[in-house]
Order: C-alpha cells, then structure tokens, then sequence
C-alpha cells in the first residue's frame, strides 16, 4: 500500500515538472513511475503491489475473455432449438467473503457463458445462479467455486 | 487502417446486440430473457464505445468511453440481479421444462419449518440445502 | 489504405444502425408482449442500453464528440430507474 502512494507521489510530481495536470498527463506520470518502481523494485524489497497489479489487470483480461464467450454461447443458444435448453436455479456455497468480493462474484457469474446470479441467501454463504443448460448440478457448482470463487478471492487479496 | 478496425468494432457491436434482442424475444422464460438481454447489451455498447474512443482519438472522449465502459460492466450485472431477484420475489413463473430451482426449495422449506421463521433457522435451511439435495438424488 | 477504411466506415454506419434499429424494433415486440412486469422491465432496459449505442453511433457518423455524454448520461439514468423498479416490486410483493 505504501508503495502505491509513492507511485501516486511520483505521479503527482511528474505533473508538477511537466506543468500539466490533465488525465493523460497524470497518467502517463502514473505509468512512467511505475516503471521506474518496478526498476527499482529489489532495493525497496516489497514485491506485494505489483503482483497486485498483475492480479487486477488478469482479472479484467479474463472478464473480458469471458464475456467474449458469454455472448458466442449466448447466440448459439439463441439460434438453436429451445428444447436443447435445460435451465434451472442452483444453490452454490460461498466462503466467507466481504461485501465487496461477494459483489465482484456475482457481477462476475452474471458476464459469464450461460450463468446469472440471482440471489445470496441472508447469512451471505450461499449464492443462488440461474444457469441455462444444466447437465450436473454438482458440476455446476464445483465449476464456480473452484473457478470464479478462487480467482475473485486472489485478486482481492 | 483505423477505419477499418473502427468498423469491425462496430459491426461486433451491432451483431452482438441484435443476437441479444433476438434472444430477449425468443427465449421462454424471464430468466433466459434476462441472461441473453444483459450479456448481449454490455458487449455490444462496450464494443461500439471502444470504437468511439478510437475514431476519436481524442483524451477526453477516450476516457469518457472507457468510464461508460467500466460502469456498464459494473451496473448490468447489479440491474439484472435486482431484476431477477424481484421476479422470483414475485413469483413469476420459471420455464415448465425447467430442471431444479433450488431458491425456490429453500424458500419453500424455510416456510414449511416453522411460521413465521426466525432469522437463525432460515440461515441454517439455507445453508444445509444444497446438501439435501445432493443425498436425496 | 486509408481510402478502403474511409469507404468501409461509410458504409458500416448505415448498416449498424439499421441494425441497432431492428435490435429495438424486436425489444418493443417484447416490451408489447411481455407477460409480467418485470418482462416488461427487461425489454425496456435493452431499448435504453441499444439507445446508448445508437447515440454514440451518431456521434461517430456526425464527428461530434459532444454525444457521447448523452450516452453516459443515458446508462446512469437507466440503471437508477431499473433499481427503482426492482425496489419497488419487492416492496409491493412483501406487502
């Protein structure tokens, strides 16, 4: 953390001597730092903020990988006959997570090929998802906890 | 050259989007409705925005986009939740070739245990259903 | 090079919006039809959603950046009324 405001330091000082404090700017300063953070990183011996960053920007990669193939199933779905569809709310069991990271899970499940998140149960372990063709339910759930559930749980950590 | 990726970015977008809308037609139940209109309309506007800020290629615009972006990204999922929830709130019907609803049992079996329910038995039902069911089949 | 793109561009605009056009026209089939309330939630989200894209369409074919607030505008105000709706379905139906 400490780190990260060193780099919003740097940032702010990179916009002070070039006499510009537009987004771009800040931005370009933001990076620049970093890579000069990174650059210096084995002196300052704390490598937790970048693999951090690492962990934040797989996590948008792979949303957007995902949604990719949400709609490509989607369409296929849409575009084949309604009887192939066995759709069907199933109960996924959730660890113990803050508000937030159980926020990121749903939206995360709701991008997702085939699979919308429709309710957490009131002691907030238990997430219910509409899922559209269910050939195993325990399938299905294995399939959340130990994908999403596993990766949202690494990147907010 | 950037004309032509804006146009393929274009063309995604509005691809994506009819599909979605055909499906949001198409589809039998609320629920299905629901996961082909969220999906296909958050990477539809998101694949027209990117070509946006690049057609532009301008700061502002750009960053404009991307704010649209990440907040579509961030609110479809929430508004369709909200949606979804209400409708099984309400009990609108599911699909009759649906295969299990396992909200619906818990709610059904909080009911049945005791009327009205105290919060710590609804908590405990719900947490042990998923477990039921998978001794019963 | 850039006369293929120039070309092409020209006339994907048309044929994305006619697109996004037959997109709201089967989303107010639904709206029409829908049978529950929240059906009709639904389709109405997805017109506003498409409207988005529409308007930043027209904001690329009349090279006017100034539209594209109007979409961001657009997503906040649909994504407020949806919440509201869904709120107010779940109060109604607890009564």
């Amino acid at each position: 953390m400490s780190l990260f405001a060193a780099n919003l330091v740097l940032a702010i000082l990179w916009g002070l001597t070039t006499e510009n404090f537009s987004v771009m700017n800040l931005l370009i300063g933001y990076l620049v730092s970093l890579g000069v953070l990174v650059f210096v990183r084995r002196a300052l011996g704390d490598s937790h903020y970048f693999r951090d960053i690492t962990e934040v920007l797989a996590l948008v990669w792979f949303f957007v990988k995902e949604l990719f193939l949400a709609n490509i199933r989607m369409a296929r779905y849409t575009l084949s006959p309604l009887r192939k569809l066995r759709p069907g709310i199933v109960a996924v069991p959730m660890d113990f997570m803050t508000d937030a990271e159980i926020t990121l899970l749903a939206n995360l499940i709701t991008l997702t090929p085939g699979t919308l998140s429709i309710d957490v149960s009131r002691d907030k372990r238990t997430l219910y998802v509409h899922v559209m063709d269910i050939a195993d339910a325990d399938a299905v759930r294995r399939e959340i906890k130990h994908g999403f559930e596993a990766r949202v749980l690494r990147a907010a950590r | 050259m950037k004309d032509i990726i804006v146009s393929l970015l274009l063309w995604a977008g509005a691809i994506f989007t009819l599909l979605g809308a055909l499906g949001t037609l198409r589809m039998p139940d609320l629920y299905t409705r629901l996961q082909a209109s969220t999906k296909a309309g958050t990477l539809g506007v998101s694949c027209i925005m990117v070509a946006a800020a690049l057609h532009f290629m301008d700061l502002a615009v750009a960053v404009r986009a991307v704010l649209v972006v990440a907040f579509l990204f961030l609110t479809a999922p929430v508004a369709a939740h909200i949606i979804a929830r209400a409708a099984h709130f309400t009990r609108v019907p599911l699909w009759s070739r649906n295969i299990i609803d396992e909200l619906g049992d818990t709610r059904r079996n909080a009911k049945a245990a005791d009327a009205p329910p105290p919060p710590e038995s609804l908590v405990t039902e719900a947490g042990r259903a998923p477990d039921e069911r998978r001794e019963r089949s | 090079m850039s006369e293929i793109g120039a070309t092409m561009l020209a006339w994907t605009l048309p044929a994305v919006m006619a697109a996004l056009a037959i997109a709201t026209a089967l989303g107010i089939v639904r709206l029409i039809r829908g049978p529950s309330m929240p059906d009709h939630v639904v389709a109405l989200d997805l017109i506003g959603t498409i409207f988005a894209g529409v308007i930043t369409v027209y904001a690329i074919r009349v090279d006017e950046p100034v539209y594209i607030y109007a979409s961001l505008v657009l997503g906040l105000v649909l994504f407020l009324g949806t919440v509201a709706i869904g709120y107010f379905l779940e109060r109604r139906a607890a009564r």
